[in-house]
């Protein structure tokens, strides 16, 4: 099973709504990885079961802003703030299956943005000189 | 590349395997038919340890693994990489119910030891009783039957305590927090051989020092002249006039397909010996025509609740044992248990709340974070059923006394992380605020109503299904792990299980496996012998 470029184009910007990038963290955006390869990926791996929750996931963050914001218009079609707006919205929804398919849309993104080797260094700081213990502190071992 | 990763062996374990016991089945040319004494279905806890008691009797054993073998010197740290190459589904299998809860299941050789904590735990003997008295298994599976089998896993795979040196910040705070209020916790034993708290064990422990299977019990057995067959699906069990005679299996290409699959075909000289897992064990034995009542009933699981606590000094989740402190005193009590899980960033980055520019303060945040989890003996049974396409399919909602139980053990988490110096605590429950800020707000999580759509709970130990006992309406193995309906085929993982255990099942698993695998052996010498 393939994305449509249209699914790909709207897996996109929701997948930027959701991991935007942060100057003051120093965190770079989704967007300036490859999302369309690594959804072309996930979509040959998983299960069809699970393929079809990505593309329903899709579809649902696509037309959201006619049905949360009001607006005619797909998410691709908003400017930034609107759609990280919209996706809070919709992760916080009172319908479970709506915020449930967020989820599925993030945790696909998830596994791309936080596998970054870049985004890895900045979350988990440098790296580790030595297999000594952070702070050595007496434990009792019961 | 942090440098306690870098320091790796100059070989591993899986790298040093006998020529001629092993068979890929994504580079299989040809159909395949040959017989053995034993066929052995699955390579994790159970099936690897059953494999090398038989093959130690001096038995001729085969494993088949539906998964591929992913080496040691392979494993990275990318979890994507990871569930694609060892997670059933790709990581994607969830338990089917009133709420969605993803189900980790390893696809490997080594099944999930390759992915889990190797936490130690005996099977508590008020467990062992409780089969006893209610199930049937008194005269059959007792902690005195246990014991040797305990003791010599032990001491193969060095279990001990969590070292000085692998313990990590995550871990520390969380005894430190114990002990300063008097509650028993303690540092988790484990199978390990040095490990130098790469935090990795989600993804494959980079350095070998995790005594999982693949790197233990199947090379092992290979030594004493087992085979393996591995990226191989067992379609079903042979059963000739209610005998067991062996499986007919398919290669698998471990991924989209690229290659038409070839046939296996393994005759069983003596018997069968299914390994597969809770999920994939009985719908196995329905493919193969038994048709039980008891048959994928009964399925239970530990569900999993993690929080994190923001501190304000370093924690660094990227180092230190994955799981290395836990309390097992509230498991009688109250059937929950809590204790220390590391996440990758990946998992954080699901797991943390919000999006946007909320979710990347968060995420900045990822290494100061504390993450402790709440593990539920659910008393909610389920079921294993094979769903459209041969899927499996399985079904669970928890009661509402397990769900209770988890908002007390969240509470109890919440309250510990803010007395252990943490700034804020993200429960990551639906209708509570986000951040809590005090510990007089863990009042919040008791009050959330107990409906598991609320919860974020993930699933591992998976229990039932293929349960033992001597009544055949009502179990589907005897106490002796053979089918009621078929002689030669044997259960020997944790679907055979009556009930969950409450603490983590490995141990327990190997050792009913291994105590199994003995009486097959003894069995089968004795019938040699009267042949």
């Amino acid at each position: 099973m393939k994305l449509a470029p249209i699914e790909n184009q709207w897996a996109e910007a929701a997948l930027a709504a959701i991991f935007p990038g942060s100057s003051e963290e120093g965190l770079d955006g989704i967007s300036a990885m490859n999302i369309a390869a690594y959804l072309g990926d996930v979509m040959g791996w998983v299960p069809f079961r699970a393929a079809m929750g990505l593309r329903v996931a899709i579809w649902l963050v696509a037309l959201a802003p006619l049905f949360v914001l009001g607006r005619l218009t797909t998410i691709a079609g908003l400017v930034p703030a609107e759609r990280e707006r919209m996706m809070t919205i919709l992760v916080a929804s009172r319908s479970y299956a709506v915020r449930s398919l967020v989820l599925v849309l993030k945790s696909f993104g998830a596994l791309l943005y936080a596998s970054d080797a870049r985004v890895r260094a900045l979350m988990q700081g440098p790296p580790l000189r030595s297999v000594v213990p952070l702070r050595r502190k007496r434990i009792a071992a019961v | 590349m942090p440098d306690n990763v870098e320091r790796r062996p100059s070989s591993f374990p899986d790298e040093r395997l006998p020529s001629g016991t092993i068979m890929d089945g994504q580079t299989l040319a040809n159909d395949v038919e040959e017989a053995f004494d034993y066929v052995v279905v699955g390579s994790g806890a159970a099936g690897a340890v059953a494999a090398h008691v038989l093959a130690k009797s001096g038995a001729s054993v085969v494993l088949v693994e539906e998964g591929p073998w992913a080496k040691t010197r392979e494993f990275g740290e990318r979890v994507y990489d990871a569930f694609k190459r060892m997670f059933r589904d790709v990581g994607t299998q969830v338990i089917q119910g009133r709420a969605y809860i993803p189900l980790l299941q390893g696809r490997c050789v080594g099944g999930s030891t390759v992915m889990n904590s190797a936490i130690v735990h005996r099977m508590p003997e008020d467990v062992v009783e409780d089969w006893g008295k209610r199930f049937g298994l008194g005269g059959s599976i007792t902690a005195r039957a246990l014991e040797p089998h305990f003791e010599a896993l032990e001491r193969d795979l060095n279990a001990h305590a969590v070292s000085d040196e692998a313990l990590g910040e995550n871990n520390r705070l969380f005894l430190d927090e114990a002990n300063a209020h008097g509650v028993p916790a303690r540092r988790m034993q484990r199978y390990e051989r040095g490990c130098r708290g790469t935090a990795r064990c989600l993804t494959g422990c980079p350095t070998g020092a995790k005594q999982a299977m693949n790197v233990t019990y199947v090379p092992w057995a290979l030594a004493l002249g087992a085979h393996i067959i591995f990226s191989c699906r067992v379609e079903r069990v042979l059963i000739e006039r209610g005998v067991a005679t062996g499986v007919v299996a398919w290669t698998t290409a471990g991924g989209p397909a690229t290659r038409s699959a070839r046939r296996v075909t393994l005759h069983a000289r003596r018997a069968v010996i299914v390994a597969a897992s809770t999920v994939q064990s009985p719908n196995l034995l329905r493919r193969s025509g038994l048709r039980a009542r008891a048959l994928g009933r009964h399925f239970q699981c530990h569900p999993g609740y993690a929080i994190g606590g923001l501190f304000d000094g370093p924690v660094e989740m990227n180092f230190g044992a994955t799981q290395g402190a836990e309390r097992v005193d509230l498991r009688k009590t109250d059937r929950i248990k809590l204790e220390t899980v590391a996440m990758p960033p990946e998992l954080a980055a699901v797991r943390f709340p919000g999006v946007g520019r909320d979710l990347m303060a968060r995420l900045g945040a990822f290494s100061r974070l504390a993450v402790w989890a709440v593990v539920v003996r659910a008393e909610a049974e389920g079921s294993v059923r094979t769903a459209w396409g041969g899927r499996d399919k399985v079904t669970w909602n928890p009661t509402r006394l397990d769900l209770e139980r988890a908002r007390k053990g969240v509470a109890l988490l919440v309250k510990m992380l803010f007395e252990a110096g943490a700034r804020e605590v993200w429960p990551g429950f639906y209708g509570v605020p986000s951040t809590l800020r005090s510990p007089d707000e863990a009042a919040l999580i008791e009050k959330i109503p107990p409906d598991p759509r609320l919860f974020g709970f993930i699933a591992s130990h998976l229990f039932g299904a293929c349960r033992m006992g001597p009544d055949p309406g009502a179990s589907v193995v005897g106490t002796d792990f053979q089918t009621h309906e078929a002689s030669g085929l044997y259960v020997v993982d944790s679907s055979a299980f009556p009930t969950n255990l409450g603490v983590n099942p490995q141990h327990s698993i190997m050792a009913m496996s291994r105590l199994a695998a003995t009486r097959i052996a003894e069995r089968g010498s004795r019938t040699r012998a009267a042949a």
